[in-house]
């Protein structure tokens, strides 16, 4: 069983080619208390980039080489789930339709107020952590689902498919009393405490697998 | 007494007495000679003879030789053949025969130097006319000479002028071509006649070049267009071909007189620059100013994205319990940077835009007009548009800045003829000049197309405002700010369909 990193402290990663909005931003979330980076283009942010980073991206659209939209394409690609802000100077409506459909948590026009920035860093940082808690809680399953037997996961399979301990002892050739005593080393093993909790563990893991295959 | 008093004396004595008396005295002695051997072959007082030296001495000496003739002869025959012989007495029967003598001697004195006088009038007449028909003659012949001359030079000059030029019954037939213009379209003067001249022209041109010269034809108007022609080495080159109709006493047209001036290379020229200029106006309409904005607007919008999130960070340091002095200060700072970094943006927009060239030419407008009507003609073609010049002359010279001015009239001429681009009537884009006041001018520029719904009046000048789906906005804008530099003043008017754009210029700004 593995915890949050306690390394992984939350930052705004700030991506944009003018050094003074870029310290204004900063400037300004640092006042709010959070820990800030700054990156004069989407290359050098993607330098320091590893999965482990937690925070959100708070993005320009208009960048030196790889634009902001390039780079919220790349990100989605790879996989990397960081939330993004994104920022510009022209309220092009169909590039913010675009950025908020890639999954843009809020899509700024410069010059925004301090609270339009603030909301919108907290609602990503609250998306962050529920990504990364979902990503721990997954990745914990998947490690109690690992001590389990060969026959404790059949058990398993078909209790949460919702069969009886009768029709489980009947489809295996087992007792119902040997069924009985898989199925309580199956919800300690798992650390359910009720047969709903152990569905939904279940639930997780085949989509995780689901997922992870498709 | 003078000499030539003398001398005048002296031929008058010979004229009026010695040769009369000469002559009567020779013409008598010869009578009287050849009397004395005939008298005695005759029985009467011969003096036929002496009748003959009367009228002879007449004839050659005159009135006075004729009468000494009559003297002479009388004293002789009374001397010598009228009884009493040899003696100047006369017997009383002899008297009326030397009466009847006499009477008769003087009258054929009288008629011989009458004849004589009136011979000499009619030769000397004669003699004038043959004069006076040999100088005629000889004036005619120089006068001949010199027509002819003054036509070779004509011809000589209208083959060697280096212009093209023809001439025309009046239904508008070829009649002849210069050498140039033979040598241009690479055929004899009869290949210019009939259909020839229109087959030669650029078929965009061929239209227009025939109608004109049609109305022409029927007007009698002086005809001027100008058209592309096709020469020998099948290269089209720019003409302008101008015509205009000699008439008769009476008023009727005679015949017409051409001439093709090659304007290409003016045409190029002018070409190169309508180009340029429709460039620039483009760029200045359509891309610059939206670009221009969103660049402006960017650059502006950076500084004050920097300016306000500071602003918000001082705030909160100030505001945070404690509150960190040291990073509202550094906030602080960067707000002053930043607001002098949007106030330089602002400058350079600014400076960007300021007139720096101020230009006050006196200009005549109607020369203006005309030089733009010409930059226009190919756009108007190009749209189907006719251009009409209503330009009433003799307007004062205004003191402007031509190229503003040219713009101003671009901008007008080209909303005018963008309107009327849906338009399925006539497509007429009119530019008129009137006196308004004394030292006022007024222009306007008339268009028959759909015209900007009343409401937008008022707005239709400032900047941004737009009734086009790709306007910036900004044409009629920069044109009040030309005119009102030019304290001038702009506005639309309406009559029927047509909507007028107007604008004055004083004479003395």
């Amino acid at each position: 069983m593995t915890s949050v990193r306690s390394d992984s402290v939350e930052t705004v990663f700030i991506v944009d080619d003018d050094e003074a909005t870029r310290a204004g931003v900063s400037d300004l979330l640092e006042s709010a208390g959070l820990r800030t980076q700054q990156y004069s283009s989407a290359e050098e942010f993607l330098e320091i980039w590893n999965p482990e980073i937690a925070g959100c991206l708070v993005l320009d659209v208009r960048l030196p080489g790889m634009s902001g939209m390039e780079l919220q394409g790349h990100l989605a690609e790879s996989g990397i789930a960081l939330p993004l802000i994104i920022m510009t100077a022209h309220g092009d409506m169909p590039m913010v339709r675009k950025a908020l459909k890639a999954g843009a948590v809020e899509f700024l026009i410069k010059p925004f107020q301090d609270a339009e920035l603030l909301e919108a860093v907290e609602q990503a940082f609250a998306l962050d952590r529920s990504r990364r808690r979902d990503g721990e809680l997954l990745h914990s399953i998947q490690a109690r689902a690992g001590t389990l037997t060969e026959r404790e996961r059949q058990v398993m399979g078909m209790v949460t498919a919702g069969l009886t301990n009768k029709e489980i002892a009947e489809k295996i050739f087992l007792s119902v009393v040997t069924v009985k005593l898989h199925r309580s080393q199956v919800m300690r093993k798992m650390q359910a405490e009720s047969l709903a909790d152990l569905v939904k563990m279940s639930e997780w893991f085949n989509k995780s697998r689901g997922s992870a295959g498709g | 007494m003078t000499a030539s008093a003398v001398n005048r004396i002296s031929q008058g004595m010979f004229e009026y007495a010695l040769k009369p008396c000469a002559v009567a005295l020779c013409f008598v002695v010869v009578a009287l000679l050849w009397t004395f051997p005939l008298q005695h072959v005759i029985a009467y007082p011969f003096v036929f003879l002496f009748f003959g030296a009367v009228m002879g001495s007449a004839w050659f000496g005159g009135v006075i030789a004729g009468f000494i003739a009559v003297v002479l002869s009388s004293l002789l025959i009374t001397y010598f053949f009228i009884p009493p012989l040899y003696s100047i007495s006369v017997t009383k029967e002899s008297q009326s025969f030397l009466a009847a003598f006499i009477l008769s001697a003087i009258a054929i004195s009288i008629v011989s130097s009458t004849r004589k006088r009136a011979e000499n009038a009619v030769r000397s007449a004669r003699d004038q006319l043959e004069v006076q028909v040999q100088v005629r003659t000889a004036e005619l012949e120089e006068s001949n000479l010199e027509i002819r001359e003054s036509e070779r030079q004509l011809r000589m000059l209208t083959e060697a002028i280096p212009q093209q030029i023809w001439r025309a019954d009046l239904l508008g037939r070829i009649e002849y071509c210069n050498q140039h213009l033979r040598d241009y379209i690479g055929g004899s003067s009869g290949a210019l006649s009939g259909e020839f001249f229109f087959t030669i022209l650029h078929p965009e041109d061929e239209p227009i070049f025939r109608h004109r010269w049609e109305s022409a034809l029927t007007s009698g108007e002086r005809f001027e267009v100008q058209a592309r022609v096709r020469g020998a080495d099948g290269i089209f080159r720019w003409f302008l071909v101008r015509s205009i109709p000699q008439r008769t006493e009476s008023g009727r047209i005679a015949r017409w007189y051409g001439i093709h001036i090659d304007i290409e290379e003016q045409h190029r020229t002018q070409q190169t620059l309508f180009r340029a200029q429709e460039d620039l106006s483009r760029s200045g309409r359509a891309i610059s100013l939206a670009e221009m904005a969103a660049s402006i607007a960017h650059e502006l919008n950076q500084p004050l994205t920097a300016l306000l999130t500071h602003a918000s960070a001082c705030r909160r340091w100030l505001q945070a319990e404690p509150a960190n002095m040291q990073r509202a200060s550094a906030a602080a700072d960067r707000i002053v940077q930043e607001t002098t970094r949007a106030a330089e943006v602002v400058r350079r927009v600014r400076s960007l835009f300021s007139k720096t060239d101020y230009v006050r030419l006196s200009t005549n407008i109607n020369a203006l007009i005309e030089e733009f009507a010409g930059l226009l003609r190919d756009e108007a073609i190009r749209r189907g548009v006719s251009l009409k010049l209503r330009l009433t002359e003799e307007l004062p010279m205004l003191h402007i800045d031509p190229v503003q001015i040219q713009q101003v009239l671009l901008n007008l001429a080209t909303n005018g003829m963008e309107a009327m681009t849906e338009s399925d009537g006539p497509k007429i884009l009119e530019i008129s000049t009137a006196t308004r006041r004394p030292n006022e001018v007024l222009i306007s520029i008339s268009d028959s197309g759909s015209g900007f719904p009343e409401h937008v009046d008022a707005r239709m000048f400032e900047p941004f405002f737009t009734t086009k789906k790709e306007g910036t906005g900004m044409g009629l804008a920069i044109c009040r700010s030309i005119i009102e530099a030019h304290d001038g003043q702009i506005w639309v008017e309406r009559l029927d369909s047509n909507t007028i754009f107007c604008f004055v210029l004083k004479a003395g700004a």
